[in-house]
């Protein structure tokens, strides 16, 4: 009894969240005192990149967990509300809005993410599924997802045209702490990421409607014994992803400035690295894998020249899969670990 | 009539697991469904709690026509189904699993029945926190009963509960769903261990390549020659 309540109360421990913190904190600190200014800056800005690549790293993994499904539609979710943004506001549809135009234009920019998201889950997921059940699994709601990344892809093209953009952010303000300087954006961004994986962290951990998704993620069958409606609750998985890839996109835009239609496929493939890095199916893992990824890419540009960014992240990928094969936060093999 | 089963058929592609079964369960009544592996008595649970579909017939339960709902609509009609392998979530702490049995249920006295099935197990309540892939093969079908009861079942159903339990955890597991009948639970059990069940059962169905063979009071049915035909005889030849 004694032992049993001892596990659970460490159980109960945010673990991986506080471990996490420390460990960015320790190497944060190493590099000020070690490495000085210079790379100590690089980290900071590495992990504001990081954040982004962390919040689609984890709408990649809430499909992988719960579905089964590699989405390759978020990066076109990702692409759609910086686009859209830039296309509602450059063509002066918001000037009504006055100043706050650039945020109303990214707010509406993530709805149209979501609503593409619903779309995909309709007319991919859903229409495989209920037609031709588990025969689909895998392959073809993959290959889909791919279709529609082509097909969202070239509408933009079509609409708004093949060049990048400059998205007008009204603001600049930095912070200077310890000798760094900390972009504002850049720290809200990072706050903001966190909240949000927080917050979907207690959902999946502490709710009812999470309990009944890591049910559906271990057995859809098992979670329709239980009353689970898992027809119903699957279109909650793409209104999130479309959330995560949209609200990671607007902190993107503000943050870096421009926005093209192809500006999705550098982020998605990065947090598909990210993901498999942290630890399929893990959502601690994919945040640990995407600050990892960040660092990785502003380090190696700093050190090796631009050119070499995907060679030290699809490097550093490699070598630890190598090593351990379930990521660095996955609880089991490969696919089997389970949000 | 509880459950009134009428011409049920279940196919999977070419495979007619079920042929045109009926059959009744009154409302106090444990009913068991024996016959050999490969019978359809597992397609049977299945498709009367949604989760294959009946290919032909209709099941009433408790006067309405639930022929065509899914396995969650089933369950708010209070039908439950504990299923082979007990299908714990083990992803999910043990307390977590019982609050899924609750699922379905939206009234305020779900924290009392949940503390109730640790008064009655307590191996359950010493591990409420643990995931539930710590539990023992006895105390995960405990789990998996408690969480069916949970939903406040006038039916429940269940599919081979003794596999891979010792002697003594079936017997555990007898005295519970005695137990459960005697507080008025009408139970539909599928089993392999044909003697035990038909000591707590008070009629039987055997089932052979999909069919009712042999039906009747279980007195009847454990002096029934037939009834170990249904395993070795006729099961036998048509498996070979």
């Amino acid at each position: 009894m004694s032992e049993a309540s001892a596990t659970a109360s460490f159980r109960s421990l945010p673990v991986r969240p506080i471990l996490l913190a420390i460990a960015v904190l320790v190497a944060i600190a190493v590099a000020i005192f070690a490495g000085g200014k210079v790379i100590a800056q690089q980290m900071v800005s590495g992990l504001m990149l990081g954040s982004i690549y962390m919040t689609v790293a984890v709408a990649f993994t809430l499909t992988i967990g719960v579905l089964n499904f590699l989405n390759f539609t978020i990066p076109t979710l990702f692409m759609l509300t910086g686009m859209v943004a830039w296309g509602v506001l450059s063509r002066g549809y918001l000037s009504v809005a006055g100043g706050w135009g650039w945020l109303l234009a990214l707010l509406i920019g993530i709805a149209v993410a979501v609503v593409a998201s619903l779309i995909v889950e309709r007319f991919t997921f859903r229409y495989l599924k209920t037609r031709h059940g588990d025969a689909t699994e895998h392959a073809i709601p993959l290959v889909s997802s791919l279709g529609f990344l082509l097909i969202f892809e070239h509408l933009v093209l079509i609409a708004l045209g093949s060049e990048a953009q400059r998205f007008p952010v009204p603001f600049k303000a930095d912070l200077y702490a310890f000798g760094l300087v900390i972009g504002l954006p850049q720290l809200a961004s990072l706050l903001l990421a966190l909240g949000i994986v927080a917050t979907l962290t207690y959902v999946l951990k502490r709710t009812r409607m999470g309990r009944a998704l890591r049910t559906i993620a271990e057995s859809p069958d098992t979670a329709s014994l239980l009353g689970v409606d898992v027809a119903r609750i699957v279109p909650v998985v793409f209104i999130l992803t479309g959330l995560l890839s949209g609200v990671a996109a607007a902190l993107f835009t503000v943050n870096y400035g421009d926005v093209s239609p192809f500006m999705g496929e550098h982020i998605g493939t990065k947090a598909i690295a990210a993901m498999v890095l942290g630890g399929l199916g893990s959502v601690w893992g994919a945040v640990a894998g995407g600050l990892l990824v960040g660092l990785a890419e502003t380090l190696s540009i700093h050190f090796l020249g631009g050119d070499s960014v995907q060679m030290v992240v699809w490097g550093l990928l490699l070598v630890v899969i190598i090593l351990r094969p379930q990521g660095l936060f996955g609880a089991s093999a490969i696919g089997k670990a389970k949000l | 009539m509880l459950l009134e089963v009428e011409g049920l058929d279940v196919r999977y592609g070419r495979t007619h697991a079920v042929k045109a079964l009926s059959l009744q369960v009154a409302d106090d009544e444990l009913v068991t469904v024996l016959g050999a592996n490969g019978a359809g008595k597992t397609s049977l649970l299945r498709a009367l709690q949604g989760l294959v579909p009946a290919s032909a017939g209709r099941i009433r339960f408790g006067g309405v026509d639930i022929t065509r709902m899914s396995p969650p609509e089933r369950l708010r009609q209070r039908l439950a189904l504990v299923p082979e392998g007990r299908q714990i979530v083990i992803s999910l702490t043990v307390h977590e699993n019982l609050l899924m049995g609750a699922y379905c249920r939206s009234d305020s006295d779900v924290r009392r029945d949940v503390e109730g099935v640790y008064d009655r197990f307590p191996n359950l309540a010493a591990r409420r926190d643990m995931p539930a892939s710590v539990l023992s093969g006895g105390e995960q079908q405990m789990l998996a009963i408690s969480r069916a009861l949970l939903a406040r079942p006038r039916l429940m159903m269940l599919d081979e509960p003794s596999l891979g339990l010792s002697p003594l955890l079936v017997e555990r597991l007898f005295d519970l769903l005695r137990n459960l009948r005697a507080d008025g639970l009408a139970i539909l059990l599928v089993e392999q261990n044909t003697q035990m069940a038909l000591e707590i059962a008070s009629r039987g169905l055997v089932m052979e390549l999909g069919k009712v063979v042999l039906e009747g009071p279980s007195e009847a049915l454990a002096s029934n020659d037939r009834l170990a035909a249904a395993y070795f005889g006729h099961a036998a030849q048509h498996a070979g």
